[in-house]
């Protein structure tokens, strides 16, 4: 995992490093510098400069002023010229500390949520695995849960097809309300709360695209393997990236409603101006010069098209209006007022 | 000298000791403290950065415990501070399989914002700290929950500190935001959104808020309130789907559109007839603001309420669009 490799901000981490790394060595007796930073995640330079640091500590000891048989010591020759790490004399501390009541809370709450997934993991090793976590705790862990997300069925066959390499085929309607017949490399399966999606290297967009589980119907398996490894197309946390043709849509919204936007629009440009951008450059043409209603704020988002937009805003009227372009705004008229028309007739 | 080599420092020394060791003893004595200590002037504010240390220690797990010492119950200045081995150590009959292994990773995985992201990053270091092999990246599946509400870090904090909380809530159909006091017990996310579980101190009972429904910001309590143990996330979850369940939607759908494909895969979707679909649902309002999301698409047959609120939500749509900006 990318955020492994970060080096620990917080000195809470840090400690909690050099606690969890101390027992690792002294069950290992030796290993070498890269050993110990891949097991943890952690440049080789934090494995050596916590191995530094864990060498000239210990305990104030009897005499309370840190003698020499106080203090951790290590094997300098293995460590200066080897590279390896021997610890040869421990203080005070040799077993792993248990977890937080938090950080099981976080791990079983997790383990929850994965529960819906299709794998064959009966829920035996999730309920056995969750009670060692809570045994392992200095505390009762917290009270945080979360329910089975909805899973559909085609999540089973897409994972099948990632596990084992093979392409696949569905209908895939879009927001726009089209149906195409999509055949994909199938990469990974990315979750966000209850929705579910697939990355997939798309063959006739020759790209990698974003579809939701829930829109595809009709998928097949194929026996034909993937076209390629696509590993050199970094598959990033964001779920929809920018491309050139993107909307750009200045919209006026409740600062709490900032969040809902999510994943539906690819950017949102923070520095857009709050007074309607009066001179702005071309994209902010038709935005006029009042100011946003009181406690809402204006700012422009990038969308792939005016469709899921419509869709969104429709959706929560109250807290998000679109300013500008005026074609946006008379989609969301349009598509609202095309459903008020059934009730009417209804 | 860095914040974590006195932290360590502190650890190793109260593991160290049986008896437990003084406030006095540890700034005169422990690396860290004892060279800004001084024996006869005030410190003051080296007694402060030793309060914070405690809790900062024992917000990882570690327990920090102080005791009286013998023959003087109550003094302060005699208190004993220490680090029980038992406590603190991992039970050694805990281990992971593969499989077991791989699902901790996944579990870790799905944090990747807020503070649940740090604390899960942490238990996989005190894993691998066993020798857990947690370095395979999972491959084929990227699992994310979401953190988005505002008032979910302070909740999360005020539930683990086992204090109460206030904030103002904007009830559906109010016209102001009130403010409710709370003893929170329990946060649960149930169809993709949080849930507060908490005693309603104003009314003395149990309620069930939406984090999204939180104005504001939440102001913790100080002191712990005393709750009694209970599995209140389990009860939680078990009364979000009981009101799940006793809730129906019927649908009309427009046969091949985004709203026919998607809701009718939801859990529990059922459909009655050709273009006719019905649906649990938790939450009336909700529901209203996804329903009238998929505009034509749908038809709200039932109930009245719900009918009223798409159709209420689809006119402001385009009043708030049709008038010049």
């Amino acid at each position: 995992m990318a955020r492994d490799a970060q080096p620990f901000a917080f000195a809470q981490d840090k400690l909690t490093f050099l606690l969890s790394l101390v027992p690792y060595l002294i069950d290992l007796g030796r290993v070498s510098v890269a050993e110990a930073a891949a097991h943890f995640q952690v440049s080789e330079k934090q494995i050596r400069d916590a191995v530094t640091l864990i060498a000239v500590s210990g305990v104030p000891g009897e005499t309370t002023q840190y003698q020499h048989g106080d203090l951790f010591d290590i094997s300098w020759d293995d460590f200066d010229e080897r590279d390896e790490i021997v610890i040869t004399h421990m203080v005070a501390l040799d077993d792993s500390p248990r977890f937080s009541a938090r950080e099981a809370a976080a791990l079983i709450a997790g383990l929850q949520y994965l529960q819906s997934l299709p794998e064959n993991v009966d829920s035996g090793v999730y309920s056995s695995l969750m009670d060692k976590l809570a045994r392992g705790a200095s505390e009762r862990p917290s009270q945080v849960a979360i329910a089975g997300s909805d899973t559909t069925a085609s999540l089973a066959e897409v994972r099948d097809a990632v596990a084992r390499r093979l392409q696949i085929s569905f209908d895939y309607l879009s927001a726009r309300g089209s149906r195409e017949r999509r055949t994909v490399d199938p990469l990974r399966i990315d979750s966000d709360d209850e929705n579910w999606y697939l990355r997939a290297w798309d063959h006739a967009r020759s790209a990698v695209r974003t579809f939701r589980l829930d829109r595809m119907t009709g998928i097949t398996v194929t026996d034909i393997p993937v076209s390629g490894s696509h590993d050199d197309v970094p598959l990033g946390d964001r779920l929809f990236v920018g491309g050139d043709d993107d909307l750009l849509v200045t919209i006026e919204l409740d600062p709490s409603a900032m969040a809902l936007l999510g994943e539906f629009v690819s950017s949102v440009d923070e520095t857009a101006p709050a007074d309607g951008g009066v001179g702005e450059s071309d994209d902010a043409g038709g935005a006029d010069a009042r100011q946003p209603a009181p406690g809402r704020v204006r700012t422009r988002i990038r969308v792939a098209h005016v469709h899921s937009l419509k869709r969104l805003v429709t959706a929560m009227p109250s807290a998000v209006t679109i300013v500008d372009p005026p074609e946006a705004r008379a989609a969301v008229v349009d598509w609202a007022g095309a459903a008020l028309d059934r009730y009417r007739t209804a | 000298m860095p914040v974590e080599e006195r932290l360590f420092s502190l650890v190793l020394a109260l593991l160290a000791t049986e008896a437990g060791l003084t406030k006095g003893e540890i700034l005169s004595t422990v690396q860290g403290y004892r060279q800004r200590y001084s024996a006869n002037g005030d410190n003051a504010s080296l007694e402060r950065q030793f309060e914070r240390d405690k809790d900062d220690i024992r917000e990882l797990g570690v327990p920090l415990e102080a005791i009286d010492t013998p023959g003087e119950p109550g003094n302060n200045q005699s208190l004993r501070y220490r680090i029980p081995r038992t406590a603190y150590e991992l039970p050694a009959d805990i281990s992971f399989s593969d499989a077991e292994t791989t699902l901790l990773n996944l579990a870790a995985m799905a944090w990747r914002e807020g503070s649940l992201s740090r604390e899960s990053r942490r238990a996989l270091l005190k894993l691998r700290s066993i020798g857990v092999e947690t370095s395979d990246p999972v491959l084929g599946y990227a699992p994310r929950i979401r953190t988005r509400d505002a008032a979910f870090e302070p909740l999360n904090d005020a539930l683990s500190r086992g204090v109460g909380a206030s904030f103002a809530y904007l009830k559906p159909g109010d016209a102001a935001a009130r403010l409710r006091t709370v003893t929170p017990l329990a946060l649960v996310q149930h169809q993709g959104r949080w849930h507060l579980k908490a005693i309603d101190t104003g009314v003395g009972e149990p309620r069930t808020f939406l984090l999204s429904r939180i104005t504001g910001p939440v102001k913790l309590g100080r002191t712990p309130v005393d709750v009694p143990p209970g599995d209140y996330a389990a009860i939680a979850l078990a009364e979000l789907d009981a009101i799940w369940e006793a809730n129906v939607a019927e649908l009309e759908v427009v046969a091949g559109s985004d709203a026919q494909v998607r809701l009718g895969r939801r859990r529990g979707a059922t459909s009655p007839g050709e273009g006719r679909l019905l649906l649990h649902f938790t939450d009336l309002n909700l529901l209203a603001d996804e329903l009238a999301g998929f505009g034509p698409e749908v038809l709200v047959i039932g109930p009245e309420h719900l009918r009223h609120a798409v159709v209420e939500r689809l006119e402001q749509a385009v009043r708030t669009h049709e008038e010049a900006v």
